[in-house]
């Protein structure tokens, strides 16, 4: 694991941006989607995500490499993160992903362009910090983050509403402190070691406006394009662990295959009125626990609670010692519907 | 306050004013920046007719080429209609559908764009979601460059050309523009519908790239304006442009009056199974020439909407083709002052010299009395129910009764509507001076 450390090397933060077009026209009747590149700009969480990503190099006096995929009208908005100070790297992904030999079909593949992120930062360094938008910049599952973290053996911290940096201890180098929503209006904070990947939601802070200055410099500006490789060939970084080598905390992918849960065979429904048989069919006759509420409970009553469901439904075998199930609702008559 | 950058020109707004008069600044080798207050050029504005794109000849030639177009407008009709009638003059020309063209409806995100990508491929530099909050002048009083809401950073240069669009904060802060007077302005509002490109073609007569604009006179429930109705490729333009001080006292909501229209019985045919996409508002600088600002001030110069450059002249209105028109002559008109080192109000009165010289005043300046005839009571009231039954008059068939003859069936229409013969004589002498 890295630590920063400014005697040696700048700390390197970088936000790995989404950009995309958030107006598009949808056709009514066939659902086609029609982007015109005039309505493109950062979402909530990606304008998040770099503003996070500012302050944290700020405080940490390190470089921000803005890192994003996506197609020619991308551009624009990529200029305007250069006029806020940022260095920028632009992965074809897209409509033009064939401007380049080693394209590849990234749209889908979070893997995939998990790696093609991690390839284009190899010249800029090993990253101390990942920030990425809650939506990250494939089509917006919130998986890549994860898979980013992956490839640069990161920890990962997602779908975070409060990052801020922590300075260094005495033993310890600068860390993350970050907060993640829980249930019920609850907060945990957590404090995440770098290098790290975290996502952010799109609230608590607001992107900065760049300098009048900025924006004329980025008039001009070249937006460096990045190969959309999917091969990671990482070397060393002034004495950083090179992340092909830093895989102990990774996930390992081991063999895979489709998930083919096994044929059930069901007795056909004893009647001769085809509604009630397809009544039957669907299991629209049979009565269903409703959502139940047990707590408040402490932790061992709540697992009790669960495993005694499991249990009374037959998806765990052994003495179960269930408390009073709730009191299941009458069978629906047939003859109500 | 940031160092302030030094240009040779500073234009705010890239609408086609401010692009035409980037262009023209960087074509003659000036620095110059475009300030512009929206995403991208073309984002803030409103806009629901026909560009008509000759005064793009010898500034980007085969401009049709290139131009983001919608429709080639190849019918043209105007239309004067009562509650349940209508009465259409309707032209239609096969050289309006090939180039060079005549008109054409466009998007003006898409137009506004590709013309500011003119200028920056140009050597113009454009700035994009920045205000400009003010001028900036030196110890004379001589405007020297904006002020932006960027940090409040100052941008400076020997010649700011203000094209910030109607009711220009730029131009009144400069003393040019008279204080706003209602009755100068219009409201335009309009619906986008939804229509495919097929229903489009078959309702109103054309196929491919072909067009219609069809201007509305006697739409509006009386308040003094008109509306109007558009074909785009796979959508329609419909509207109506009023009277704001009139608009005001009937206590009329805009949407009303489009409601009106698009159901009445000669529109809503076209319309029918559309959806509703967007709708707009704006402000239209229709006064004329008799209330333009002052367009030349001591570094300063004004054009475009900003300099109330729209032609609303019954049967011409336009507004895009005037805004470039004036834009490309500041630009020049601002080159010629740099080289010669002298950008007072009287360094840049070729300005106006220009315009003069050219459609953008002479067309103003011809036509100075049309808005107060096309926006008068008999005009907007009373003439289009009685040409609606003058037609229906003589085309109506009364057998046995023996036809009525032409004289009788005017005097009938003119006494239902109250309208007398001398006051239409008048009316007529009136128009021919304005248009003929």
């Amino acid at each position: 694991m890295t630590t920063v450390d400014a005697t040696t090397r700048s700390p390197l933060v970088v936000a790995c941006l989404r950009i995309t077009d958030l107006h598009p026209e949808v056709d009514l009747l066939t659902g086609a989607v029609t982007r015109d590149g005039l309505g493109v700009g950062l979402s909530p969480a990606d304008a998040a995500a770099l503003e996070h990503a500012l302050r944290i190099a700020e405080a940490w006096t390190g470089r921000v490499v803005v890192v994003a995929a996506g197609p020619r009208y991308i551009v624009p908005v990529l200029r305007e993160v250069v006029a806020l100070g940022a260095a920028v790297v632009r992965i074809p992904y897209g409509d033009d992903a064939s401007d380049h030999g080693q394209a590849a079909e990234l749209a889908g593949d979070e893997h995939g362009l998990a790696r093609a992120v991690a390839a284009a930062l190899i010249p800029f360094g090993t990253p101390d910090l990942v920030v990425c938008g809650d939506h990250s910049v494939d089509r917006g599952t919130g998986a890549m983050p994860a898979f980013l973290a992956h490839e640069l053996g990161a920890a990962q911290a997602l779908g975070l509403v409060a990052l801020t940096a922590e300075r260094a201890g005495q033993t310890s180098g600068p860390t993350l402190i970050a907060e993640r929503r829980l249930d019920a209006g609850w907060r945990e904070r957590l404090r995440v070691p770098i290098p790290a990947v975290c996502s952010v939601e799109g609230a608590g802070v607001r992107l900065r406006r760049a300098p009048l200055s900025g924006a004329l410099a980025a008039g001009s500006a070249v937006i460096a394009s990045a190969p959309a490789t999917t091969t990671t060939t990482h070397g060393t970084d002034g004495g950083a662990d090179s992340w092909a080598d830093n895989q102990s905390g990774s996930v390992h992918i081991g063999a895979t295959r489709a998930f083919e849960p096994r044929t059930r065979v069901r007795p056909a429904p004893d009647s001769a009125d085809p509604r009630i048989r397809l009544l039957a069919l669907t299991g629209a006759l049979v009565a269903h626990d409703p959502p139940t509420v047990i707590g408040p409970v402490g932790a061992a009553e709540a697992a009790d609670a669960l495993i005694g469901f499991l249990v009374r439904h037959g998806y765990l075998d052994g003495p179960p010692t269930p408390p009073a199930p709730p009191t299941p609702p009458a069978p629906i008559d047939p003859g109500d519907r | 306050m940031t160092e302030p950058s030094a240009f040779d020109a500073v234009v705010v707004g890239a609408g086609p004013a401010g692009s035409a008069a980037a262009l023209a600044l960087a074509r003659a080798g000036r620095s110059v920046v475009m300030v512009e207050r929206g995403p991208f050029a073309g984002s803030k504005n409103v806009y629901g007719g026909v560009v008509y794109g000759r005064v793009l000849d010898d500034i980007i030639p085969t401009w049709w080429n290139e131009v983001p177009v919608e429709r080639w407008v190849v019918r043209r009709s105007t239309m004067m209609m009562t509650e349940d009638q209508s009465l259409a003059i309707d032209y239609r020309s096969h050289a309006w559908g090939v180039a060079p063209y005549n008109g054409m409806t466009t998007v003006r995100s898409h137009f506004d764009s590709w013309l500011a990508g003119q200028a920056t491929e140009a050597g113009a530099q454009l700035v994009t979601s920045t205000v400009a909050t003010g001028l900036v002048r030196d110890s004379a009083g001589r405007v020297i460059g904006i002020r932006t809401d960027r940090d409040g950073a100052e941008l400076r240069a020997p010649v700011v050309i203000a094209c910030d669009g109607v009711n220009s904060l730029l131009a009144k802060e400069a003393g040019l523009l008279p204080r706003a007077e209602a009755s100068h302005y219009t409201l335009g509002v309009k619906e986008v519908l939804d229509l495919p490109a097929e229903a489009i073609n078959e309702r109103f007569g054309v196929r491919g790239h072909e067009g219609v604009d069809i201007e509305i006179l006697g739409c509006t429930r009386g308040i003094p304006g008109g509306g109007f109705l558009y074909t785009n490729a796979e959508t329609v333009s419909v509207g109506v442009v009023v009277s704001l001080p009139h608009l005001a006292e009937a206590k009329v909501r805009p949407e009303e009056l489009i409601a009106d229209l698009k159901a009445h019985p000669s529109i809503a045919p076209y319309l029918r199974g559309s959806h509703l996409r967007e709708y707009a508002a704006h402000l239209v600088p229709e006064g004329g020439y008799d209330t333009m600002p002052t367009l030349a001030a001591d570094g300063m110069m004004v054009a475009g909407d900003a300099a109330a450059m729209t032609l609303a002249a019954g049967l011409w209105l336009e507004g895009v083709n005037f805004a470039i028109g004036s834009g490309y002559a500041a630009g020049r008109a601002a080159d010629r002052a740099i080289a010669v080192g002298d950008c007072s109000a009287r360094g840049l009165a070729s300005y106006r010299a220009d315009l003069e010289n050219q459609f953008v005043l002479a067309d103003h300046k011809r036509l100075r009395k049309a808005p107060a005839l096309v926006l008068s009571e008999r005009v907007q009231q009373r003439y289009p129910g009685l040409l609606c039954d003058l037609a229906e008059g003589m085309f109506t068939v009364t057998n046995p009764t023996p036809k009525a003859g032409g004289l009788r069936v005017t005097r009938a229409a003119a006494a239902k509507h109250g309208v007398k013969l001398r006051e239409l004589a008048v009316d007529t002498i009136r128009g021919m001076r304005i248009f003929g």
